[in-house]
């Protein structure tokens, strides 16, 4: 195959212009001046600005809510992604069979990734809501989003739900990568289907589950705002506000810029730390081909 | 009697005239000059279109303005984008926010505060003609900030049929906590087994502390020359509405639904609840809820203590106008929400909504078309908030970190319902909400 070449110089730095300039006004800016303003007290309306050091961090991390919002998190991303990355792998293995009206199944199971969150949201609201909701119905109890301790639960069972379709496509196009010949091999040698699954088609998919644990914790603190929007708006009580609701709150609602840009920028050193310590540790245990 | 007159007239003329003119130092601008300016608001649904319909009539009437009018999501979201956009520089001339935003935007210092731009544009708004509960409401210190718009109170809703098969009176509803309490007990005995509810939503608590003629925060009410610096509603009052609220849930007569405005209406609507508190303006759509299942509706006065003497409070919101636009532009916003204000639009208004009309005049149009003769539920309403005497307690609370009191309250209910006791939940609240006044007071110096 023959590489076309550029000689002129500049061609490259024009044709990333377009994409620098998004990234500049959209991310980078917005990103920077986040940074700043966790380190001043700012005007509500006017967004006239005072410096005060460390005082926004000082703050929110005295502040006995937002701790347990920090625990909350991590707890609620734990099982998204625990219980995420088990029922797509289930669903996928049994998706990767060979049996009758399988792309009818594949389609269905990948659906609910369609769905914005708020929507995802909104149907899980019209099964479990205490007024009229049709599993409260079913199960004689109304309390499963006024509850504290169930409402957590609803919420993860949704976040989970809805991101299954994204993990089992992923998952699904390893699983037909893992070479057929090592599978044969090993059956060979004398290896049972779950020696099989842990020691070869495991090992094989560790790329894949390497790639979305990093995907799944970016969404269970970031993309699960809609849901708890929509279903428990962060009740009742604070059992479901985690960090992502908690930063809203506090911006949209309370207006306190300064706290806001604060525990943005704790949100933003959480997940990139997460994922840092993800490569470090996981790097030597993923076999990449 | 001619050359009386004619005196009288002279007089005026020659004594009061010049007053009028000079005394207000007001600008002269060219009332037809031609301005284009925007108005943001926050009523979804089929309100976009009743207030488009206002925006033609005014745009017709002064074909030299032009209004932009946009749905700007909810009140919060309005608000927001008022913000972002005054500091981009491109703020709207009028926006739309909810009362509890009013002593935050009378020292955001964005806005223009409307009774100074009455005086500069020599346009005499007849505050007289508006009903008193909504000018106490809206007057801070001696002068308004912003033109009443729609405005509400919370009323209860009870469903009549399910009364009459308890043996309750379906023409006298419960007006006390004791009351309530017990055409419950005789609700649930017939078979209704959480018969009471309304959404979890802080406005009934402020309500119910306005009907005990005490008040939510400090400093007057938040009304006093002060900025307010400890709210007050976790008092003997507060607790006393909250053991009453969160007492019934205890005992099971109380469905907790939640936030939200959806699920005590639907509860309501299905028959699952036969008493209710919404807003006083749910009548046109609960009227109809309950017709479809062939029960007929009452409402009744929101409940108080016994024995306590004090009214209920405005809630719903007004029309601001932000600061640093030209006179035109100014003028233009100016005639548009006193035209939003006057009688026509209100009636269409209240028709449309079921928001009170805030002119005591459109209030009498009404009454001569025969309008309450058909809906008498909205009279309920009206003799509630008439019936309100006076006095900055019940004028409603005014706080600059209200949003953010509504929240911890509600956090503080849901608490309660959990098992934590009612106290404790509203001291700590308060302790929160105290320490944000705090730092609000300090960042808005």
């Amino acid at each position: 195959m023959r590489q076309s070449t550029f000689n002129n110089k500049f061609l490259p730095y024009i044709l990333l212009l377009p994409t620098m300039f998004i990234l500049v006004v959209f991310l980078f800016y917005p990103a920077i001046e986040t940074f700043r303003l966790s380190f001043f007290k700012v005007h509500p309306w006017t967004g006239a600005t005072r410096f005060a050091g460390f005082y926004n961090f000082i703050k929110i991390f005295s502040n006995p809510e937002y701790l347990h919002s920090f625990v909350l998190s991590a707890m609620f991303a734990f099982a998204v992604i625990g219980l995420g990355l088990f029922f797509s792998l289930l669903i996928a293995i049994l998706l990767n069979q060979k049996i009758a009206g399988i792309r009818f199944y594949r389609t269905f199971l990948i659906w609910p990734y369609a769905l914005s969150p708020a929507i995802a949201g909104a149907l899980f609201n019209f099964l479990f809501n205490p007024a009229n909701g049709v599993l409260c119905y079913f199960t004689g109890y109304r309390s499963w989003l006024t509850d504290g301790r169930t409402a957590i639960l609803v919420v993860i069972i949704a976040a989970v739900w809805k991101n299954l379709g994204y993990n089992v496509i992923f998952y699904l196009t390893a699983l037909r990568n893992v070479p057929q010949a090592a599978l044969e091999s090993a059956s060979i040698d004398g290896a049972g289907a779950i020696k099989r699954f842990f020691y070869i088609t495991f090992a094989f998919l560790s790329p894949t589950s390497f790639f979305l644990f990093v995907m799944n914790t970016t969404y269970a603190y970031f993309a699960t705002f809609g849901l708890i929007d929509v279903l428990t708006e962060g009740g009742p009580a604070g059992s479901t506000r985690i960090l992502i609701y908690h930063l809203y709150k506090d911006f949209f609602v309370h207006s306190k810029t300064g706290y806001a840009a604060a525990e943005s920028l704790v949100l933003f050193t959480l997940v990139v730390g997460i994922t840092f310590l993800q490569f470090q540790t996981s790097e030597k245990k993923v076999h990449y081909q | 009697m001619k050359q009386v007159k004619m005196a009288v007239m002279m007089l005026i003329i020659t004594v009061v005239l010049p007053f009028a003119v000079f005394a207000n130092g007001g600008v002269d601008v060219d009332e037809s000059a031609t301005a284009s300016i925007e108005f943001w608001h926050a009523m979804s649904g089929e309100r976009i279109d009743l207030i488009q319909s206002f925006v033609d009539k005014f745009v017709a009437e002064n074909p030299n303005i032009a209004v932009d009018v946009q749905y700007t999501g909810s009140y919060n979201d309005t608000l927001n984008k008022v913000k972002s956009a005054y500091k981009a520089g491109n703020a709207p001339d009028v926006f739309h926010s909810y009362e509890i935003g009013t002593l935050g935007l009378i020292n955001s210092g964005i806005i223009s505060p409307l009774d100074e731009m009455a005086d500069k544009y020599k346009k005499d708004i007849p505050w007289n003609d508006f009903f008193t509960p909504v000018q106490s409401y809206y007057k801070y210190q001696g002068s308004h900030y912003s033109m009443p718009f729609n405005s509400s109170t919370p009323l209860v809703y009870y469903n009549k049929t399910f009364f009459e098969e308890a043996g309750l009176d379906p023409e006298n509803p419960p007006k006390t906590y004791k009351g309530i309490r017990e055409a419950a007990l005789k609700l649930r005995a017939a078979g209704h087994e959480t018969p009471v509810t309304w959404n979890l939503h802080s406005w009934y608590f402020e309500e119910m502390i306005c009907l005990q003629d005490e008040p939510f925060v400090n400093s007057d009410n938040g009304r006093g020359s002060e900025l307010p610096t400890k709210v007050a509603f976790n008092s003997a009052a507060g607790q006393k509405v909250l053991e009453w609220w969160v007492g019934m849930e205890k005992e099971g007569l109380f469905l907790d639904v939640g936030p939200g405005w959806a699920n005590h209406r639907a509860a309501f609507g299905s028959g699952e609840a036969a008493i209710i508190m919404s807003s006083s303006s749910d009548v046109n759509r609960l009227t109809a809820a309950l017709a479809e299942k062939g029960w007929e509706m009452g409402t009744g006065y929101i409940p108080r203590p016994e024995g306590a003497k004090g009214g209920v409070a405005i809630g719903g919101g007004s029309l601001w106008m932000t600061n640093n636009h030209s006179n035109e532009e100014e003028l233009a916003a100016l005639k548009l929400i006193s035209f939003i204000s006057e009688d026509e639009s209100q009636i269409a208004w209240h028709k449309g909504t079921g928001y009170f009309p805030v002119r005591k005049t459109a209030m009498d149009q009404l009454k001569k078309e025969g309008w309450f003769e058909e809906n008498p539920n909205y009279l309920t309403a009206f003799n509630q908030l008439l019936d309100s005497p006076e006095s900055l307690n019940t004028a409603g609370g005014l706080l600059g970190i209200f949003p953010e009191a509504r929240e911890l309250i509600q956090s503080a209910i849901q608490e309660m319902y959990a098992g934590k006791p009612v106290k404790k939940a509203l001291d700590e609240a308060a302790a929160k909400a105290n320490a944000s006044i705090e730092e609000w007071n300090d960042i808005m110096q």
